[in-house]
């Protein structure tokens, strides 16, 4: 079985700076980690690789310094990564970056699963699984709970809707995006991470992959942020209560009734 | 070829139809500035939801019957979609920003080759480019986002986020829409099954009451689950704790997890950063513990208590009848 996880590293800390310039986001200096959620991804690849046999490929876009999160994911124990990057990606919102990703698994070749985290932490949006789904036409199952191999071409996976719980039976190839429930991803043994600078990153650039240089980077981007701002607050009138809890707790009820 | 109409996809599961879509129909009717109003809305024979949504007053309702929809997959539901939308493109496509939502949107998205803001929080026009508010990169950063050149412009709205009015005498056209059901011989729904403890029952509990990372212990986990019961109401948390092994992703309020409609809010040992408050803003009465005077939670509540998360834990256990 042959499986790529999409890996994004996000940055360490919650108050990142955006630059009022350009709009970006100001990622110097800023230490950069693998994706929480992309973790249960791999640990996920990983389980269904050790069960069937096959391997297990990282691939992410950005720029060079995200060999860091890639190390890491094959210190946990994928076989290797590759990592498409160039200036010429720069800017991309989710369908530049879907397209792109699309493209590198199509260039990996012969590819049964792609696992994604359900979403990343920094932009939260959890697009980019399905968009590389529709564009590989590959069928989907998104925030899975549970993933299983029932043969040698089908996933069943369990997904939870609002108001129901759904299972999901989709043909290989196919992209499940998952949730942090579904597993724990397993630690960095020293050994494994000493073997991991011995596993090899492949580079990519837009010239190494078939493509439409209209449709990656921000001239393939739909989407511009035209504002980056702190949040206006309205701030409520606060009765601060009394020190003691049994005096607080009495003038509240009193209050809220 | 373009209209400037506003399209809202109507959710439905198993026959309930999704409290955001409706939410949506009434935002879009206020910014529609003229645009008609139009809810899309894949469902079975059955389900007749035509007669609860014309309450909400859409100009017309989209409606694409078929008894497959009662367990279609996110690839049927985009297709179906994507053929109702494709040719006279809409100016803008609402979607709830569901589970169902966040996973068929982007799949449309890539059909249609559009832009998607996930998760917005607020939506208004500027012309006839749609704003879409979002907040982004962790604290106290939102940004404006915008579409300039594809349509439809497509966002998915966070639950809870504007309330549902209904209206009297609305004047809707009802149209059953021409597609074709195309069944995906990759993928297929083997099971459904209701669940009761969901966070959309988070989403609408009356009472919450919501630990943080400054309240975490066993003993404040108990206290907060005893009073809740009491109470009649749901323990919710903020981020940090869903690493814990008591809680999940459902138990968690702000982004990525519920936005509260609650009567009542207690949070105990929660900072206040936005990702967190951005989920409590339609919540009633906030009454807030903190053990540092001057954590941010405080200007989000009415009430405030300075001191241990316990102690008042234990006091109100006592008081409350």
């Amino acid at each position: 079985m042959k499986i790529v996880v999409g890996v994004k590293q996000v940055p360490e800390t919650d108050s990142v700076k955006i630059d009022p310039k350009t709009n970006n986001l100001v990622r110097s200096g800023i230490q950069g980690i693998i994706n929480p959620f992309d973790k249960n991804a791999i640990e996920a690849a990983l389980q269904l690789r050790d069960q069937a046999g096959g391997e297990v490929i990282l691939l992410s876009m950005g720029p060079d310094s995200y060999t860091t999160s890639l190390r890491d994911g094959m210190a946990m124990g994928a076989d290797s990564a590759v990592l498409v990057s160039s200036r010429a990606f720069g800017g991309a919102d989710t369908l530049a970056t879907g397209y792109t990703l699309a493209k590198a698994i199509e260039a990996i070749g012969d590819v049964d699963l792609v696992l994604f985290g359900r979403q990343s932490v920094d932009a939260d949006t959890g697009q980019v699984g399905p968009i590389v789904a529709e564009l590989l036409n590959f069928p989907q199952v998104t925030f899975a709970e549970t993933v299983s191999l029932e043969s040698e071409n089908t996933i069943v996976a369990k997904r939870q809707l609002d108001s129901a719980v759904q299972d999901v039976q989709v043909t290989l190839p196919a992209v499940v995006t998952v949730r942090k429930e579904l597993n724990t991803p397993r630690y960095e043994t020293p050994l494994n991470i000493k073997e991991s600078f011995e596993k090899q990153i492949t580079t990519w650039t837009e010239n190494d992959l078939n493509i439409d240089f209209s449709k990656i980077g921000q001239s393939g981007s739909p989407t511009k942020v035209t504002k980056v701002y702190e949040p206006t607050k309205e701030l409520k009138q606060t009765t601060v209560l009394p020190v003691d809890p049994t005096e607080a707790v009495s003038e509240l009820l009193s209050k809220l009734d | 070829m373009d209209n400037n109409e506003i399209w809202v996809y109507v959710e439905i599961t198993g026959s309930k139809i999704e409290p955001t879509s409706l939410q949506l129909i009434t935002k879009a009717k206020q910014i529609a500035d003229g645009r008609k109003v139009v809810a899309v809305v894949p469902e079975t024979s059955k389900t007749q939801a035509e007669t609860i949504i014309k309450e909400y007053g859409p100009d017309r309702i989209e409606s694409l019957v078929d008894d497959q929809f009662d367990e279609a997959t996110d690839e049927e539901l985009a297709d179906a979609l994507f053929q109702v939308t494709d040719q006279n493109r809409p100016n803008s496509l609402l979607f709830p920003a569901t589970i169902l939502g966040r996973s068929i949107a982007p799949r449309l998205q890539a059909k249609l080759q559009t832009g998607l803001t996930g998760d917005s929080l607020d939506i208004y026009y500027e012309n006839d480019l749609l704003v879409q508010v979002k907040p982004t990169y962790g604290d106290n950063v939102m940004c404006d986002i915008v579409c300039p050149d594809k349509r439809p412009q497509m966002v998915t709205v966070r639950p809870n986020t504007f309330r549902a009015k209904k209206v009297n005498n609305s004047q809707t056209e009802i149209v059953q829409a021409e597609f074709t059901f195309h069944k995906n011989k990759n993928s297929k729904i083997i099971a459904t099954d209701p669940i009761i403890n969901s966070s959309s029952k988070l989403d609408d509990a009356k009472v919450v009451i919501a630990l943080g990372r400054g309240a975490y212990s066993e003993k404040n986990i108990k206290l907060a689950q005893k009073l809740a019961a009491k109470l009649g109401g749901m323990v919710g948390v903020s981020r940090p704790l869903t690493d814990e092994a008591e809680f999940s992703h459902d138990d968690q309020i702000g982004i990525g997890g519920a936005s509260l409609s609650a009567d009542l809010l207690i949070n105990l040992g929660i900072s206040g950063a936005v990702q967190y408050t951005v989920g409590i803003k339609n919540a009633k009465k906030i009454v807030s513990v903190n053990i540092d005077k001057d954590a941010p939670i405080f200007d989000d509540s009415d009430f405030a208590y300075v001191g241990d998360v316990t102690d008042f834990l234990n006091a109100l256990m006592n008081q409350v009848k």
